[in-house]
């Protein structure tokens, strides 16, 4: 992580400088973390959108099958 | 760092950035309530989400890509060379300030004790997109699927204003040099873009059912909360405070900028994005006198109607924006009122005339506005640098700057309103219309999108009651 190496290279005693912590390391193989976890982000952001077009569509159609009127809702205004 | 000058410079940068963030959030919250307010009753759970929902999806493709693009494109690619490469190609070389800085799985776009700039910088520019998202999100409401919008927001926000940041404000950008575009307080890298693409995406969307008579008269669909219509255009006037920081650079040497790093020159100024030497106690000046120009103007021309009038006070300063950096306070004025009386009188016209239902008009305020203001900049301050790099043009090795002219800042308006907006927009609009994706079914704009949601809590209701007879 650039974070932790970063910040071990910057601080100045000697026995740190160059060190980098076991969990600062590339996750798979050559792949760095920041790579893994961008490519994570990427598949949620996808993810997110097929999710909320699917789920979008099933609930406008759920609405449009009970065909309410224009005024119906007033009807479903509540007091608590 | 290791001295203390340095550090407090860079950390007083750090701070001032992360500041004008935390006030352009109430740009956004008072555009939330702004377009809760202006919906109908029905509809207001559904215009809420929508818009909160900007905030999620222009973020993490901002840090995905929009980013990126913005250090990426200001050659054009292939219109005018860098100033730091004299390459006409993408920033994608190993120079300063190259896009690859800003790739996502960067060093710089993470915590990292070398950069202290990159974060709170990345995040000023990302509260710019979600404005643009923002001012698309108002035009839109009763009637445009969540879905639809969330790809519209990303197009926008991410997308194309990016592009045209690069473009016209970035100090490389090739609009500066070959056209002498300005436009400091971004008129139209934010507000005519963004009119202009929820313009375009209007034209395929189509009107609110009932907005207009089977004779094509137009009925007024007034605002619904005139507390929350006036607290939330409050709350974006407030916000504009750290818009209109944020464009600035707080403290910089420009003798070093411009006559490079052997001099013996130091001049430490605030600059506008341009690097070119401003001041925020002038740039406040003419923020106020813009303002109080639009609503001078929106009082009179919409006849004291109270939606109009702030929103046009919104405009005045829209209009002004462009050169508020070099305005004098009375011409900041002028504009100001110029951007309160055209943009309303347009707003009815298009709607006559093309039957647009820009629902809370934001093509007027924000577009029409925007468009005008980068217009007057280019007549009013002919012939001022658009740079400060072709002052003393530390980098101007191999690019050179056009003066502000009225031709330039005209052409600049059309790339930003036409080009970079209004067609981006419609073409986005077509395809999403073509899937079905773009606009709610005709039954459930009539009943209210939040239909399901008030009878669901109409019955949780009903059975609380029942338990309470019972007791």
């Amino acid at each position: 992580m650039a974070t932790v190496t970063n910040w071990i290279d910057l601080i100045s005693a000697s026995e740190a400088v160059g060190e980098v912590y076991p969990g600062a390391s590339g996750m798979v193989g050559n792949m760095s973390n920041e790579t893994l976890l961008v490519v994570i982000g990427v598949v949620l952001w996808i993810g997110w959108h097929l999710i909320t077009s699917i789920s979008e569509s099933e609930k406008l159609s759920k609405i449009a099958r009970k065909r309410p009127g224009p005024n119906d809702h007033k009807s479903n205004v509540t007091n608590w | 760092m290791t001295d203390q000058l340095t550090a407090l410079q860079s950390i007083f940068s750090e701070f001032y950035y992360w500041v004008t963030v935390v006030m352009m959030f109430f740009i956004h919250i008072g555009f939330c309530m702004y377009e809760v307010g202006v919906s109908r009753h029905k509809h207001q759970q559904a215009t809420l989400m929508k818009n909160t929902l900007v905030i999620p999806l222009v973020t993490i493709t901002w840090f995905f890509f929009g980013w990126w693009i913005y250090w990426a494109f200001p050659t054009g690619p292939g219109i005018a060379p860098s100033i730091i490469t004299g390459e006409t190609g993408l920033r994608i070389d190993d120079g300063l300030f190259n896009a690859n800085a800003y790739l996502a799985n960067s060093p710089f776009m993470a915590i990292n004790m070398t950069d202290r700039i990159s974060g709170v910088f990345w995040a000023a520019f990302l509260l710019f997109s979600w404005t643009a998202a923002s001012i698309v999100s108002g035009a839109l409401i009763e009637r445009i699927t969540t879905f639809a919008f969330g790809i519209l927001a990303i197009a926008i926000g991410s997308v194309f204003w990016s592009i045209d940041a690069a473009w016209g404000w970035h100090f490389d950008g090739w609009m500066l040099k070959v056209l002498g575009y300005h436009d400091a307080y971004a008129s139209g890298v934010i507000h005519a873009i963004a009119g202009g693409f929820a313009l375009g995406v209007l034209i395929v969307l189509g009107a609110r059912i009932g907005k207009f008579s089977s004779s094509g008269e137009p009925r007024t669909i007034g605002p619904k909360n005139p507390w929350l219509v006036t607290i939330g255009i409050f709350l974006i006037y407030t916000g504009f405070w750290g818009f209109y920081a944020a464009c600035n650079v707080p403290i910089w040497n420009v003798g070093t900028e411009y006559l490079g790093a052997e001099t013996t020159v130091t001049y430490w100024t605030a600059t506008n994005i341009y690097y070119t030497p401003t001041t925020l106690s002038g740039v406040t000046y003419n923020f106020l006198m813009s303002l109080s120009g639009g609503l001078l103007a929106g009082y009179i021309i919409s006849k004291g109607d109270a939606f109009w009038t702030y929103s046009l006070g919104l405009a005045g300063v829209i209009c002004a924006s462009a050169g508020n950096d070099l305005y004098h306070p009375i011409q900041a004025l002028i504009v100001g009122m110029i951007g309160g009386v055209i943009p309303y009188k347009l707003h009815y016209w298009v709607e006559n005339t093309f039957k647009i239902d820009d629902a809370v008009g934001a093509v007027a305020v924000h577009g029409y506005a925007g468009f005008i203001g980068v217009v007057a900049a280019g007549f009013i301050l002919n012939g001022f640098p658009s740079s400060g790099y072709s002052v003393g043009a530390l980098f101007d090795t191999s690019g050179t700057y056009a003066s502000i002219n009225p031709l330039g800042n005209f052409l600049g308006a059309i790339i930003m309103f036409v080009v970079l907006g209004l067609i981006p927009g419609y073409v986005l609009a077509k395809i999403l219309n073509a899937f079905g994706k773009l606009r709610i079914p005709r039954e459930v704009e009539i009943a209210g999108i939040d239909y399901q949601i008030m009878e669901d809590d109409k019955e949780a209701e009903k059975t609380f009651t029942s338990s309470i007879a019972t007791r």
